[in-house]
Order: structure tokens, then sequence, then C-alpha cells
């Protein structure tokens, strides 16, 4: 049933073996000839296999922090979501020693129309915490967040930065011993980044595991210990966080993907009908 | 978790609208009404039991359950996008929510049933301990059925609406504006297929012991849920990656 499975004997954090993801993307059927001449009329879509990653082999150790070094669209989202298991790879196996939270698109899985406080549980719940467990600290994640006067209003169209603060707060509340995080490391302004990096260097100081990504490379260098660089789907470098960064900088944004963040939009009213 | 889920879809749906609760009374009532003033009234044809709104009204509330849950089964996956990128809870939970929710619903309908007992003045035999198998029965079929459409439609974009037809079809296929008994024999062995046959039947051998007449229907009916779990399950297991990486 469940769709994580752990093995708690592994000697690393997160291990990839021969990890490989593709996707399908659908293109209009193009390119001459009188054969599919026809079906190019008709705007027929023809099935195009790409490989985001290919045949990733490297591991994670328990209490490092690695940075995920790659250019925006270069599978890194994929592979945080890989050690997550929030995603499933097309070949090779994750393991992973104990549950990894993903700090990836936490943000927009907040529900507006939901309240502050079921947000939490919600979001909580989502990420493996058992109800109890967010019961207990419902109330120290909204001081976190800064919202405690309005746990029980809507979300609505609160602030992306209220959302991005409450959104970091019910991660760092999840008791585990592995992160994946895309981007937020540190969210919020002035005063909350720097609550922020206590947070974070406290839990690394206990022995949590983070694998970060991120376009900020001060935020790397201060916090990582080492970095894995991605390049075309597979792995180039495992380097220190400084020579990482440094490749970055020498790739040539070779955006290969358009960002397709066209989410299908919630039909939430007008389904069934039916009879 | 999924009890806080499925809390908050109710909750969702109950303060948004004005008359709440008794819309989930009014929709299922409204429909038995117009069937039985069509067939009972209007053409005052015989093809199920007497008194026929009864008869209506029982198969009509697990019917809606029904085409609710499958329907809404097949976006159960698209409409939690953003939950199931971050979600580390089993995949199948969102399906159970949908079915559950309708479930739900379901029971909170079953005054419907009093009112039209009390209506037609007719009490249930000792049969009616059956009602709650026919609900277990009807959750399980729905449940495989929520698994094997909500995942189809990671292969099938459009398959949403043709479960819609497929709905319409079954609504006339399967006896819920008549009984099982008054088809002709020669076509009673392709009918019992069709597991919602045995279902109905159960729903309403507690008001007319007729419809026993062929036990064999239920088994059939049994054996065909079963399956149908068996593939759900097989199948949503089959295409979880491709689920997840649509998402």
């Amino acid at each position: 049933m469940a769709r994580i499975r752990l093995t708690p004997d592994l000697s690393t954090m997160i291990e990839f073996a021969g990890v490989g993801s593709s996707v399908v993307r659908q293109t209009r059927r193009g390119g001459g000839g009188r054969k599919h001449a026809l079906r190019r009329m008709a705007g027929e879509f023809q099935n195009e296999t790409e490989w985001i990653l290919r045949d990733i082999t490297t591991s994670v150790g328990v209490g490092e922090s690695v940075a995920l070094i790659a250019l925006p669209d270069d599978g890194r989202e994929e592979l945080l979501r890989l050690a997550a298991g929030t995603l499933i790879p097309d070949t090779g196996i994750v393991r992973r020693k104990d549950f990894v939270v993903p700090f990836v698109g936490v943000v927009p899985a907040l529900d507006r129309s939901y309240t502050f406080r079921q947000n939490i549980y919600i979001i909580g719940g989502l990420l493996g915490m058992t109800p109890s467990e967010v019961e207990s600290k419902v109330d120290r994640i909204a001081d976190e967040a800064d919202v405690d006067g309005r746990l029980d209003k809507y979300l609505g169209n609160a602030r992306p930065i209220v959302r991005q603060k409450l959104a970091w707060a019910i991660c760092m509340a999840v008791e585990t011993r592995a992160y994946a995080i895309e981007q937020l490391l540190v969210v919020g302004d002035g005063e909350f980044r720097e609550h922020c990096w206590q947070q974070v260097e406290q839990k690394r100081a206990d022995g949590v595991t983070f694998l970060v990504s991120s376009d900020n490379d001060d935020d790397l260098l201060r916090f990582c210990d080492r970095a894995i660089v991605l390049g075309n789907g597979s792995v180039i470098a495992e380097t220190t966080v400084e020579d990482g960064v440094a490749l970055r900088k020498e790739m040539a944004p070779t955006s290969k993907r358009k960002k397709e963040k066209a989410r299908i939009e919630e039909d939430e009213e007008g389904e069934y009908e039916d009879l | 978790m999924l009890r806080m889920l499925v809390l908050r879809d109710l909750q969702k749906t109950y303060t948004k609208l004005r008359l709440g609760y008794l819309w989930t009374l009014l929709e299922p009532l409204g429909m038995s009404i117009v069937l039985w003033l069509v067939f009972s009234v209007l053409l005052s044809r015989h093809i199920g039991q007497q008194p026929y709104a009864l008869f209506i009204t029982i198969a009509i509330l697990p019917w809606w359950w029904f085409t609710k849950g499958v329907a809404q089964s097949t976006r159960s996956f698209k409409r939690n996008t953003n939950a199931l990128r971050i979600s580390l809870l089993p995949t199948e939970i969102w399906v159970l929510r949908v079915v559950l929710v309708s479930m739900i619903e379901f029971f909170f309908s079953l005054p419907i049933i009093l009112v039209a007992m009390i209506f037609t003045r007719t009490i249930p035999g000792p049969l009616i301990i059956f009602y709650p198998v026919a609900v277990l029965a009807q959750f399980l079929l729905m449940y495989g059925l929520g698994l094997l459409v909500a995942s189809g439609v990671a292969i099938i974009p459009d398959l949403d609406r043709i479960v819609r037809i497929c709905m319409r079809a079954l609504f006339y296929l399967s006896p819920v504006l008549y009984s099982i008994t008054k088809i002709p024999d020669h076509v009673q062995p392709f009918a019992a297929i069709n597991p919602l046959v045995g279902i109905l039947g159960l729903y309403r051998i507690g008001f007319w012991t007729e419809e026993i007449e062929t036990p064999w229907h239920y088994a059939v009916s049994f054996v065909v849920v079963f399956l149908v779990i068996g593939a759900g399950l097989f199948v949503f297991k089959k295409l979880e990656p491709r689920i997840l990486k649509g998402v």
C-alpha cells in the first residue's frame, strides 16, 4: 500500500542507483513528406520521450548537507522529488533510510479555501505528521509563521511571503532526518531569514541531512558541505561547493524545457450532473 | 489523515451552498419524483415492484452515489495535483477520499427512503439486514472502479467523457427503473455480469422478497466486484509512476 519504502539499515541517507526519469511530451506532428501529410493536417500529436535524468548513481550521507547544482529545468526538481519519493523512477532504484521531507512545491499546495489551521493540518499530514502530532505543534507553527492571530481565517489571498513562511514553518516542524529543498532554504525577509538560518543550522547540527537546490550561490556556499553538479540530466561532477558554483557559471544557459507550469485549473464546480 | 480530508471536503460543500444539506435530499428526491411520475403515473407500466415510488427511490440513492463517486474519481488526481506533489502518503487515498465523501453524502440522503416509506405506507421485512452488505459491496466496487478510471486518465486524457457516456448507458442497463425479474429470460445471464444487478437487488430484497428469485445473480455480482477491485489495484500499481509524473 505505502508508496515509500524505507531501508533502515542503509549506510547512507539517500542512495540513487542508476536512476533515470523520462517524460513523454506531445508535439505536433511536423516535418515534410507525403506520408504523414494528412495526419499533420489533422493536427495529430506525436509522442516523444525525453529523458530528464539518465543513470544517476550517487548518494547522500547521513548528516550531510549537499548542494544540488544545476541550471533551472535541468532535472534538479525531478531529482529532489525522486529523493523524497513523490516521483517514481523509470529505471534504477532510490533507497532511503528515513522519510525525506520534500520542500518542493509546498507553497502552491496551500489551499486558499481552507483556513490557516486547516492548511497546517493538511500539509503537515501530507508531509508525514500524524494528526495528533500536528495538534501539539499547531500553535508553535502559527507562532513561527506569524499567523497566530488569524488561525481560523481563510487563507484566501494571503501575501506570498505569508504563504512561504507558513509552508516553511510546517516543513520545519516535521520530525524528520532528511529534507529535500528546492530554492527556499530560507524564506521571508530580514529578521525571518535570520530565524530560518538559525533553525536550519540547528537542524544540521542535530544531524539532519539536507539536499538543497538553489539559485542563490551564497546560500549554498554558506550552508552546504559538498556539491553534486547535474548537467543534461546526468551527474557531471561531485566536488566542493565552490567548484560546483563555478561550474554552474560556466554552463551555458541552454534551457531545453520551457516552463510548463500551466496547471490544469481546478474544476471545483459543475462535475457529474449525470443521469 | 484520510478522515481529515473527508471532513474538510464535506465541510466545504455544506458551507458553500445556501441550502447546504437540503440539496443532498432535494437532488435525488426530485429525480425520484420525476421518474415515478413518468413511469408510474403517465405510462402506467409495471416494470418494477409495487409501490413503484419506493421501488425507484431505493435504487436512485445508491445510483446517485455511484455516478457521483465514479465521475469524481476520474478527476481525483488532477484536482489534487499540488497536494500529490508533496504527499508522502499512499496515492490511493485521493480516490478513497472521493468514494468516501460520496458515500457519506449517500448516508445523509437516506432519510428520503423513510419519507418514501411513510408516503407509500410500506415497512421492510427481516431481509433488510442485507442493506449494509449492499453498501459494503458497492463501496468495494466503487473503489475498484475509481482506481481504474483515475489511473486510466493518465493514458487516456478524455476518459472522463467516456466515463460519463458509460454511466448514462449503465443507468438504463442496470435495474434502477425496472426489476431484474421483469426482463426476458434469455437475456438474464448477460444482465448478471453487471455487478449493480446484485447490489441493487440486495438493497431491495428487504422490501420485495421476489428479488431473491435468482440467487445466482448475487454470486455473479460479487465475483465481478472482486474482479473489478483486483483489476483496479493492478492497473493503478502499473500506472502509478505515470500518474505521479503527470502532476
